[in-house]
């Protein structure tokens, strides 16, 4: 008979309405056998009482319901972004404060390099916090003049490189490319953006960085950095699932000391539409317990802080023009109708209102076409719906994602820039979500900012940008409405809420082990609540003191 | 260094981009493309032409190779030029609402290539009513503004005075819009992307693959018209005799000696209305003689009036059409 292992915690937070605290949860064969009082659980026979967490506090383990496993593949490379973000193996990398640490910091890790030619690449600087001084090649040329040296900024869009790197690609003042960005006097800065700065990431590297981006290594050091934030199911919402790609996440998953449940999310335009189906339908045969394929991206437009997010009258604030589609509005009639018919469940990003409606439309039309129950189509970030398109939402049986880590990262640029006062003040809006009835989930888009639920459910109660101004009071949400979001309401959005989401009987147990109660640490504090580990299927995993 | 030839197709869903791709890989004429496509499963190879099916590529025995795009253009387009060696030309088919001009000028920071021309396809029958569509129409200007030629395509579905109609219409909103009407993107492919020996951007000329022949293919039929000249070229007045040029002519190459810089060896390049005009270094041990060579739909005027447009240009020795 399998063994039973009893748990008394200082506080069981469940997520389940019925019993919504406990002290107790009692754990078989990796599953929830009970939850409640000692007493109501010694029933159940003869156990062992673990009393690890009895100072501790358990929440369901987190679901993050969109990040990337690129998260993991860029901590291959060094981080210089501004603020202080957890590496996979624990320590904090602290936030470079301007412009000179950063070269100081490179020109450290250059003087470490053995291989001459080998490039050297960061990620994660982010230029809006230094006060308008953008990075040049002089100053990267400080780092080296002869080794290419590439920063890719926190948002993936925009690089900046050194001399080395423009010389070789033959950049120079008689250039006229889009992104290309030159000074007064017409000499290009070494900061390239959009399709030029993918380019020349991929160019200039010199490795495969496609590759290495989603390698078995990354896929670990992406569960890592996740678990240490009280993770224990999360997405990668966007893959076109090459071979090697799976083949990696199989090999990772299938070691009992990977710490998560894995959720690819099978890009649509990369294969034709019967082919995605077969493909998918053959992944999912290989299901298990800690990786399930089955999910669907579309990513329709681009995103709000870089100008290319698809908004409707009146546009940005800043009068720039509209942004631009990824995949048309034909193509996402068609690409969701076809996996929609075919059963799936589609994840649909859009950033722009403009966006929204077109994806609204496509399900109305999808759904008129084939009527189907509970398909939860899903709106990935969605910043900008108003309540209208959330009370479309609700009539059409979708659920919704939103991207509450804008508000502290972005908010003050959609505030005086791109959306202005009002439109910024009810972004990602959450309260909204609740009143209309949107099963709804918050994200943190991993490695676009850094996964951690808590800080994401912080930035949903709070509404706070980085300059300290609140965003919407009236978006705000309360901290239980918060952690929810993180735990049942993510799972709800992968349809995972039968199994996960909740400590409650028959769920897996899964869950996020903390050091101090979300709900009695004030709303301000929540993002500081300190995570000990989690449990996965009853296995336990330790995170490393920060 | 040898520079392959860019050209990025560009329009909208259903303008006919597959058509055209699928045309171009039956008359390659010898040259070696790599065509990046969108949806592999509409690209209608003969099969007893692919010599391998790896993935997401076809190779075919006339040395072209076509490669699946999938979520990633950057990726797909580092993929074939680890490839550059035994390939002349690569095709880029743009996403149906992607910008074109912008692809395009990906050739302009990467050494290895060198930018061909922006073909862009638009559907005749409902190009207006897709500029006017409040969620797409910005993307067709887009499409439309970056055009070096558009390709105003299934123009046998509309009346001569509806295409007409059109075509005012497209001119008007884009000033200085070089125009080809086609159906079933029947272009001459040869003019396109200069199949033939001496048709081929100079710069790059590729080795001629033992297969090759001068043999036209079958399809629409291509007029050419060159010219040649000892003395030097006035730079002004040939830009301006080929802006000159009314939509019929294609594409225009040209080895010039200029007047205003004897010493080195110009280079002219010209699809639909983009003009570059490079050096390319000095002259060297050859021949002091300037080329140029135009090529079009037969539209295009006879020779009698472009030795006359191009009277102005240089003293010219000797001129050749034919049709
Ligand atoms: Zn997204
Ligand atoms: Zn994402």
């Amino acid at each position: 008979m399998s063994s039973t292992t009893i748990y008394p915690a200082r506080r069981i937070i469940t997520m389940n309405a019925h019993q919504p605290f406990a002290s107790h949860v009692a754990v078989r064969d990796g599953r929830v056998l009970g939850v409640g009082s000692l007493a109501e659980l010694e029933g159940w026979g003869p156990y062992t009482l673990d009393r690890s967490f009895e100072s501790l506090v358990l929440l369901p383990g987190f679901v993050e319901g969109h990040s990337h496993a690129y998260e993991g593949g860029v901590w291959k490379f060094p981080y210089v972004g501004f603020f202080d973000r957890r590496s996979p193996d624990g320590a904090v990398s602290p936030g470079l404060k301007n412009i000179e640490a950063v070269v100081s910091r490179l020109r450290d890790i250059e003087r470490g390099m053995t291989d001459a030619g080998q490039p050297l690449l960061a990620w994660g600087f982010d230029p809006i916090y230094f006060g308008g001084r953008r990075m040049n090649a002089a100053d990267l040329d400080q780092v080296s003049t002869t080794r290419p040296v590439l920063v890719i900024h926190s948002n993936f869009h925009v690089l900046n490189v050194n001399s080395p790197v423009l010389a070789k690609a033959g950049i120079d003042h008689s250039t006229n490319v889009h992104g290309i960005v030159k000074d007064s006097a017409g000499k290009p800065t070494g900061e390239l953006q959009e399709i030029a700065a993918k380019y020349m990431a991929y160019r200039a590297s010199g490795i495969d960085l496609a590759g290495v981006l989603s390698d078995e290594e990354a896929v670990w050091r992406f569960a890592r950095v996740a678990q240490l934030s009280g993770v224990t199911t999360a997405t990668d919402l966007h893959n076109e699932l090459p071979e090697s790609t799976v083949a990696g996440y199989r090999r990772a998953s299938a070691s009992e000391d990977f710490p998560i449940r894995l959720l690819p999310a099978f890009g649509a335009i990369a294969l034709p539409v019967d082919e995605g189906v077969r493909k998918l339908k053959a992944l999912m045969q290989h299901n298990n317990d800690r990786l399930r394929f089955g999910l669907v991206k579309i990513v329709t437009d681009g995103s709000i802080q870089g100008l290319s997010a698809r908004m409707r009258w009146p546009g940005y604030y800043n009068g720039l023009p509209n942004g631009v589609w990824n995949t048309g509005p034909d193509d996402i009639d068609r690409l969701l109708q076809a996996y929609h018919d075919a059963g799936f469940q589609v994840h649909i990003h859009t950033n722009g209102d403009e966006a929204s409606e077109v994806a609204l439309d496509a399900v109305e039309r999808a759904l008129a076409r084939t009527p189907r129950r509970d398909h939860r189509h899903t709106l990935q970030h969605c910043q900008m719906a108003d309540a209208a398109q959330f009370r479309r939402m609700a009539a059409l049986g979708m659920c919704v994602n939103l991207f509450a880590n804008h508000l502290f990262y972005w908010g003050d640029i959609h505030y005086s820039q791109t959306l202005g006062p009002e439109r910024a003040n009810r972004m990602d809006a959450c309260a909204t979500a609740l009143r209309t009835g949107v099963p709804f989930a918050i994200h943190c888009d991993a490695p676009v900012t850094p996964i951690g639920p808590l800080f994401t459910a912080w930035c949903a109660v709070n509404r706070l940008t980085a300059s300290g101004r609140t965003l919407g009071e009236s978006e705000q949400i309360a901290p239980a409405d918060a952690l929810r979001a993180v735990t049942l309401g993510a799972a709800q959005t992968l349809k995972l809420d039968d199994e996960i989401g909740s400590i409650e009987v028959g769920k897996r147990a899964d869950f996020a082990v903390l050091h101090e109660d979300p709900l009695e640490v004030p709303p301000t504090a929540l993002k500081d609540v300190r995570v000990w580990g989690t449990v996965l299927g009853g296995r336990v995993f330790e995170a490393p003191a920060a | 260094m040898r520079r392959l030839p860019l050209t990025v197709i560009g329009g909208f869903l259903g303008a006919g981009k597959t058509t055209l791709l699928n045309r171009l890989l039956r008359h390659a004429g010898g040259r070696r493309f790599a065509v990046l496509v969108n949806d592999f499963g509409a690209i209608d190879i003969d099969s007893r032409l692919v010599v391998a099916h790896g993935g997401d590529t076809i190779s075919l025995a006339n040395g072209c190779i076509c490669c699946g795009i999938g979520d990633s253009l950057v990726l797909a387009l580092m993929r074939v030029l680890e490839k550059v060696d035994v390939l002349d030309h690569v095709v880029v088919e743009a996403s149906g609402v992607a910008d074109p001009a912008r692809i395009a000028e990906l050739a302009l920071i990467e050494p290895l290539l060198a930018r061909d021309g922006v073909l862009v396809l638009a559907d005749a029958t409902s190009v207006r009513e897709r500029e006017a569509d409040r969620y797409v129409g910005d993307t067709i200007r887009r499409q439309l503004d970056g055009a070096d030629l558009l390709i105003l395509n299934k123009a046998d579905l509309l009346s001569d005075a509806q295409l007409a109609d059109v075509a005012t219409w497209l001119r008007q909103r884009a000033p200085g819009l070089r125009l080809v009407p086609a159906s079933h993107a029947e272009v001459p492919i040869e003019a396109l992307f200069g199949l033939a020996a001496g048709d081929a951007p100079a710069r790059d000329a590729p080795p001629r693959s033992p297969a090759a022949n001068d043999a036209t293919p079958d399809g629409p039929p291509i007029a050419r018209w060159s010219f040649t000249s000892r003395g030097p070229v006035d730079r002004a007045a040939l830009l301006a005799a080929l802006r000159a040029l009314p939509d019929s002519v294609l594409r225009a190459k040209g080895i010039v000696r200029f007047a205003d810089a004897p010493r080195q060896r110009g280079v002219v390049h010209m699809v639909g209305r983009r003009i570059d005009v490079s050096a390319d270094g000095p002259w060297g041990i050859a021949d002091l003689r300037s080329d140029l060579v135009l090529l079009g739909t037969p539209d295009m005027p006879d020779a009698a009036e472009l030795d006359g447009l191009f009277a102005g240009v240089a003293p010219a020795v000797s001129k050749s059409a034919s049709w």
